[in-house]
């Protein structure tokens, strides 16, 4: 899952993106409105964590940009502000979620993981494909019980197909949604991490739509 | 902002002494035109009168020869000045068309005349068949004259022009001087009035240049208020402003405390965290997270709580506010779905208040109340949160808004503490007493209160009451 984060604040911002990473996400980075208005516009971004008092344009005006270009993807407000007046204003904006300054990493984690789940549609933290378990909070994968050991780019792309079950996905967009902005991305690597998923993973559960890309079936 | 005050009060002097010498100087104008036009009408119509008698008279004598030839009677006309040549008043007959011009080709005229014709050309005015002329008689002299054109009376008279003349140039004279005397006197009239006027600007403004100077005084810190009695006009505005003066020094005096109060109460998390870092480098043990974490949420929650009393400080007791309650519950409510969205509350507005429900005061001050109220239900829920409105009459009509859970609840002897604790007591899980405390605050400044009871959801009711604004407050 790719997240985009907005923080001005350069210690804050390379903490986050650290634990970010850690938790499996690529992650995206902006310190100022104009240049995440741009990333949020332009690239598929799967969620963002989005400070709101900004140089150059102000977290509140971006969002606006972002719902007026029809940019649905989950934001998450991140801000020093307590008050419920900016609170109501944030979401009246259209944000989905809102965090205080401090917090706990732990709480951004689970907000963000909701939010991306909520926006496909899946109620459970835990995704369940036949016999295959993801636990989206402890970022453990079972088979039929049994416990799998998964890298960081094959956890991202199996956690992209269960979000999605049954849907064709594109090399593209797995492409898109698996690598930050500034990585450089090989397309072919996808089929190289499909195929050792593939080996890890019971037969048949991610299928090859000739010309198109994958989707998870069978199983 | 000084600045801008003397340029203010240099430019209503300015302002008024340009209007007075505007009107001053049109309504002179103007007496002068009219008062020089009334007399020179009133001097010329005597002269004209004369002339008409005059003209009357020769009008009389006149005869015809059996030439046809017009014929005068100097003798009998009684005027002696006509008989003294270039006297200044003259009479001439002559012929006004082809057939009595062959008659008589030269005009008859008086002897004053001498050999002088008077040339009259277009008519300054013509009424009743009588003209009036202003030309140019023996030596130059100025004339006015009249002339009536009449037809012989008897058989191919043909038709004759009688004109009497008189020197107007005295006349003239007077009415020049007249008019030089009139200017010369509106000349003095206008000094004199705008002397009255400056006087009058001058001491009209006095008030104001005294209250720059208080003012002035205010701002050098010599005086907290504008001190002395101004102008009726001026009062109420230094009344205000004193007004205005004296809560900026409150909200001051409270910032200033409360800043005060929030150093001192972040500087004992901090003082804790030193001392663990100090141990840890010294010791070499390994950093406390634990206490980390516990000193970072006290200090947070220092934050939070001065933070909101601040605010409904700074906003309290402004009067005149009115915050319709319905859409604030909606956004509020919205707002909770989101930010609990992983606990799939529901969250119901019932009774949903009556569009004509308001608060009596400040929109931010409401939302900080509820908000806190309702966040601190859904953190302590199970499944559900009601919210209800209704008007209650406690002496006066108050505005009351029911908030119930079904969480744990809180025991009833426990409930006057968790009111009164604030951000003294440390807080086992999030929302503890903060939210309910800084609720109470705010309703305090506005003489509202909370109340704590069962609720029917099986946890904590509050019912938070505040004033309502009648529906005349509507701005």
């Amino acid at each position: 899952m790719r997240v985009l984060l907005v923080e001005d604040d350069p210690r804050l911002r390379e903490q986050l993106a650290r634990a970010l990473r850690a938790a499996g996400y690529a992650v995206d980075e902006a310190d100022n409105g104009r240049d995440a208005l741009h990333l949020g516009l332009e690239e598929p971004v799967d969620v963002v964590v989005l400070d709101l008092g900004l140089p150059v344009l102000d977290g509140l005006s971006v969002l606006h940009r972002w719902r007026e270009a029809a940019r649905t993807m989950p934001v998450l407000i991140l801000t020093a502000r307590t008050s419920w007046h900016e609170k109501v204003e944030g979401i009246d904006s259209g944000a989905d979620d809102y965090l205080t300054k401090p917090f706990h990493t732990e709480e951004l984690l689970a907000r963000l993981r909701a939010l991306i789940r909520r926006a496909q549609g899946v109620a459970s933290p835990v995704l369940e494909y036949g016999s295959v378990r993801l636990d989206t909070r402890s970022g453990q994968v079972t088979v039929a019980g049994q416990p799998v050991t998964l890298t960081g780019h094959e956890y991202r792309v199996l956690e992209y197909f269960m979000h999605r079950p049954g849907a064709m996905v594109s090399r593209t967009e797995l492409t898109e949604h698996i690598y930050a902005q500034d990585f450089d991305r090989d397309s072919n690597t996808i089929e190289v991490f499909v195929g050792r998923l593939r080996k890890k993973l019971p037969a048949g559960l991610i299928q090859t739509v000739r010309g198109m890309g994958y989707r998870l079936g069978g199983a | 902002m000084m600045d801008e005050g003397v340029h203010e009060a240099v430019s209503l002097h300015r302002r008024l002494m340009r209007a007075m010498l505007v009107t001053t100087l049109l309504a002179l104008t103007l007496t002068g035109v009219v008062l020089h036009h009334l007399f020179a009408e009133h001097v010329m119509e005597q002269s004209r009168r004369t002339l008409a008698g005059q003209l009357e008279q020769v009008l009389t004598q006149l005869e015809f020869d059996p030439q046809g030839r017009p014929l005068i009677a100097e003798g009998r006309l009684g005027n002696p000045r006509w008989q003294q040549v270039f006297s200044g008043e003259y009479w001439q007959v002559e012929a006004a068309d082809a057939h009595s011009a062959e008659a008589a080709p030269e005009p008859l005229r008086s002897r004053s005349l001498w050999d002088f014709t008077l040339q009259l050309d277009a008519p300054q005015q013509e009424k009743d068949g009588l003209g009036q002329y202003r030309i140019h008689g023996p030596q130059s002299r100025p004339l006015q004259a009249l002339a009536r054109t009449v037809t012989a009376d008897f058989a191919d008279g043909g038709r004759w022009r009688v004109v009497v003349a008189a020197d107007v140039s005295e006349t003239l004279q007077a009415i020049e001087r007249f008019s030089g005397l009139l200017a010369a006197s509106l000349g003095v009239l206008f000094v004199l009035l705008l002397a009255a006027s400056i006087a009058q600007v001058r001491i009209g403004l006095r008030p104001l240049a005294r209250l720059r100077r208080a003012l002035d005084d205010v701002l050098d810190g010599q005086a907290s208020q504008v001190r002395g009695q101004f102008a009726q006009e001026v009062q109420p505005l230094v009344t205000q402003f004193n007004t205005v003066l004296a809560r900026n020094a409150e909200i001051i005096y409270r910032a200033r405390t409360q800043a005060g109060n929030l150093a001192h109460a972040i500087k004992t998390p901090l003082a804790v965290l030193q001392q663990a870092a100090q141990d840890a480098e010294t010791s070499g043990a390994a950093v406390p997270v634990a206490l980390i974490n516990e000193q970072v949420g006290i200090a947070r929650r220092h934050v939070d709580w001065h933070m909101a009393r601040s605010r409904a400080a700074a906003a309290a007791g402004m009067p005149g506010q009115r915050t319709p309650l319905a859409p604030v519950l909606e956004q509020l409510l919205r707002a909770m779905r989101l930010i609990h969205a992983e606990r799939a509350l529901q969250i119901a507005l019932e009774p949903a208040p009556d569009a004509a429900f308001a608060f009596a005061g400040e929109e931010q001050d409401l939302q900080e109340l509820l908000g806190n109220l309702i966040d601190n239900a859904c953190q302590w829920a199970r499944t559900r949160v009601r919210v209800g409105c209704t008007v209650q009459d406690e002496g006066a009509a108050r505005l009351c808004v029911t908030i119930d859970d079904d969480g744990t609840g809180i025991a009833a002897e426990e409930r006057e503490q968790v009111l009164a604790r604030g951000v003294r007591l440390d807080e086992s899980a999030p929302g503890t007493g903060l939210g309910l405390s800084i609720a109470q605050e705010l309703a305090g400044l506005y003489h509202g209160s909370v109340r704590l009871d069962d609720s029917p959801l099986g946890g904590l009711r509050v019912t938070v009451c505040l004033p309502l604004a009648s529906a005349a407050d509507r701005r």
